[in-house]
């Protein structure tokens, strides 16, 4: 077996499809930073080529689908372990049926690709409404999340358009990275743990969180008192970066 | 008073009003403006009875004309009073909105003075938000019953969605407990606002210039269990406004006794299953075809609290069942027991590559708990008991009475026990808030 090793990069992952699609014995994808030395497996490292990257994204969008990219696309980024050997089985069973093969919601395959796009799809979906900013200086905005998944790609245009009259940053503290918008161009850039940090104490003290605390505990209904649903929406584990909780 | 103090007051006295959700409409906002709505609607935040935080949910005030039995507002009950001025509730909206908080501004009030100075009041706050702040943000605003429909037709050029509460599902339940409140005063607003929506999407697909008008439709809300309406009265009532008023959607709210009074019921337990059960006989009304009278009928005017609506009507009507699912249509799988829209809508992709196996169907989200009674698959029948009503009933049957359970009158120790919900007892709590039935 052999241990293709990227850089984690999308076009780093094309690149690497692109030289395990012709390879006969069986490979495993993994990402640089999950990578860990196997006495068995020899370990080839995949340096990015953009225009190998290009001819993988281009032969999925012409010959297959968009909506086949774009499951690949997230795919990737549910940032799960071993997610790699998924999207090679997929592209792979999509080149032999062709793209209608994605019909056959029974496949195990495509059953798993559906689960996983639903995961990180619906993660993004929530965090749209579980970004909580607190106001650093007037009308400069800062927030902190933790997702399982790499969503920030997903969220950017949502909170673009949304407070297109304000400067943000939503930071992913994971990942330490973070969206910035400028009041022009809202893009992704690194942002350390450290900078966050810095970034969060500006913020203390915003009175408007006391008053959306007495709102969230006013509006609850105690007579339908029902931790299990409401956890069952809101894991517990998204709930270190709300202000009401 | 200070701000704190009134939002306490203020989202308190409104928190009963179930509708909280963001979407239908869609509005992006112009670059340099502040919000958009986006039209599957956002949940900011849940709170411990389960529900969503989506909108900043207040009345403008709690100061009272009218003395409806029901309503913890009555001019008769001495509780702490409070208004906000419309500048506090604009600053609120966009300093929640701008944090996100929130996803816009859900807007009542109770009737102070009379229902046309009320009815001013809301739709200068929304105007305000409109016009002076560029706010881009969902907004739903009630409907005061008796206000001119001058200020309604005002109203509705600002907001995403407008709605008048019902409440009380038939006249006579009206005239117990709202003797001042006229079922004109409700019915005759509803059909003006749906109107003017016909009236403006018309004009808008010749003029691209018409301003929206509610672009996120009308709701209601009715109050289970404080009159003895029955559940075919409820249900019937929700479809006329469906088919009349094109209402987006109706709310049920299990009574929860706030006060004591001559023509309230005494209830101890708030019939939360009984809601549960009518939710999911909704959504059989909007999503899957079924009509009112198909569910409930006079001899059976309310649902059996231990199955959910579409197994009792599959099981008063096995004379339609097996149907086969490698060919059965869309719309005939849709009728089954344990098939909802996602698993209709698999089976229906899926069996185009190939014909489908029993196992698959497990694959595909089926819940064969109870669909193995009602399909067959490739000619063959599954079912654990043969297709016979009675032997199927007590297969499906839970272990625990849950008419007993669901009982209004009776405070049941069980639930201290066990600290829980009774939803939890129900197989399906949640398919009364997704729809999948």
């Amino acid at each position: 077996m052999k241990d293709y090793v990227y850089d984690g990069s999308f076009d780093g992952l094309l690149t690497a499809i692109f030289h395990a699609y012709k390879e006969e014995s069986p490979v495993k994808l993994l990402k640089e930073l999950d990578y860990i030395p196997h006495l068995f497996n020899e370990k080839v490292t995949i340096l990015t080529e953009i225009d190998k990257a290009d001819r993988v994204y281009n032969s999925i969008y012409t010959k297959l689908s968009y909506d086949t990219l774009l499951n690949v696309y997230y795919l990737y980024l549910s940032d799960i372990q071993d997610i790699e050997t998924l999207i090679l089985d997929y592209i792979r069973l999509c080149f032999k049926y062709s793209d209608t093969i994605n019909l056959a919601k029974n496949n195990d395959i495509i059953r798993s690709v559906d689960k996983y796009k639903r995961r990180v799809s619906g993660e993004a979906h929530l965090f749209t409404g579980l970004v909580r900013f607190k106001e650093i200086t007037p009308l400069v905005f800062y927030a902190q999340i933790e997702p399982d998944h790499n969503i920030l790609p997903l969220i950017l245009g949502h909170f673009k358009q949304r407070f297109s009259d304000q400067h943000f940053i939503i930071h992913d503290l994971k990942r330490e990275y973070a969206i910035l918008y400028d009041l022009k161009e809202a893009y992704l850039h690194d942002l350390s743990l450290e900078e966050g940090r810095k970034l969060a104490t500006l913020a203390a003290a915003d009175s408007l969180e006391n008053l959306f605390k007495s709102f969230y505990k006013a509006t609850t209904i105690s007579e339908r008192h029902n931790e299990r649903q409401q956890r069952s929406y809101m894991p517990k584990r998204y709930w270190k970066h709300l202000v009401e909780i | 008073m200070d701000i704190q103090e009134k939002l306490e007051i203020l989202s308190g006295a409104a928190k009963y009003d179930v509708s909280c959700s963001s979407s239908g409409s869609k509005r992006s906002s112009k670059s340099g403006h502040l919000g958009s709505v986006s039209s599957s609607g956002i949940c900011h935040s849940f709170t411990p009875d389960g529900r969503c935080i989506s909108l900043l949910k207040i009345l403008l005030t709690n100061y009272c004309i009218y003395d409806c039995a029901y309503c913890a507002n009555r001019r008769s009950n001495v509780i702490p009073r409070a208004a906000f001025s419309v500048d506090e509730v604009v600053d609120l909206t966009i300093n929640f909105y701008r944090r996100n908080y929130i996803e816009g501004l859900f807007l009542s009030s109770a009737v102070f003075k009379n229902p046309n100075h009320t009815m001013e009041m809301l739709t200068t706050v929304i105007q305000k938000l409109r016009t002076e702040k560029g706010f881009g943000g969902y907004i739903h605003i009630k409907a005061i019953p008796g206000a001119s429909s001058e200020l309604i037709d005002l109203a509705g050029l600002y907001a995403d969605r407008m709605s008048i509460n019902i409440e009380l599902p038939s006249d006579y339940s009206l005239k117990l407990l709202a003797p001042d409140k006229k079922k004109e005063d409700i019915f005759n607003p509803m059909k003006q606002i749906n109107t003017n929506i016909l009236n403006y999407q018309e004009d808008r697909k010749k003029y691209k210039s018409t301003p929206t008008y509610v672009p996120g439709g009308q709701s209601t809300q009715l109050i289970i269990g404080a009159t003895p309406d029955n559940d075919l009265n409820i249900l019937s009532l929700s479809q006329k406004l469906y088919d009349k008023y094109d209402l987006k959607r109706v709310y049920y709210s299990a009574y929860i006794p706030v006060n004591t009074g001559l023509n309230l019921p005494d209830i101890k337990n708030p019939p939360t299953l009984r809601e549960h059960r009518l939710y999911q006989g909704d959504w059989l009304l909007r999503k899957y075809g079924f009509k009112a009278h198909e569910l409930l009928n006079e001899q059976k005017p309310n649902f059996d609290i231990n199955f959910d609506p579409k197994t009792n009507w599959a099981l008063s009507s096995l004379h339609l069942f097996p149907v086969e699912v490698n060919t059965a249509p869309f719309g005939t799988l849709l009728r089954v027991p344990g098939i909802g829209v996602r698993s209709a809508q698999k089976i229906t992709s899926a069996r185009r590559i190939a014909p489908l196996s029993y196992l698959d169907l497990k694959k595909l989200g089926v819940v064969l708990k109870r669909a193995q009674y009602f399909i067959t698959c490739n000619t063959k029948y599954f079912g654990a008991v043969a297709l016979d009503e009675d032997k199927i009933r007590t297969a499906l049957k839970p272990k625990l009475d849950l008419n007993e359970v669901d009982n209004p009158y009776v405070q049941l120790s069980l639930f201290d026990k066990f600290s829980t919900s009774k939803l939890l007892l129900v197989g399906d709590s949640t398919s009364s808030v997704t729809g999948e039935l």
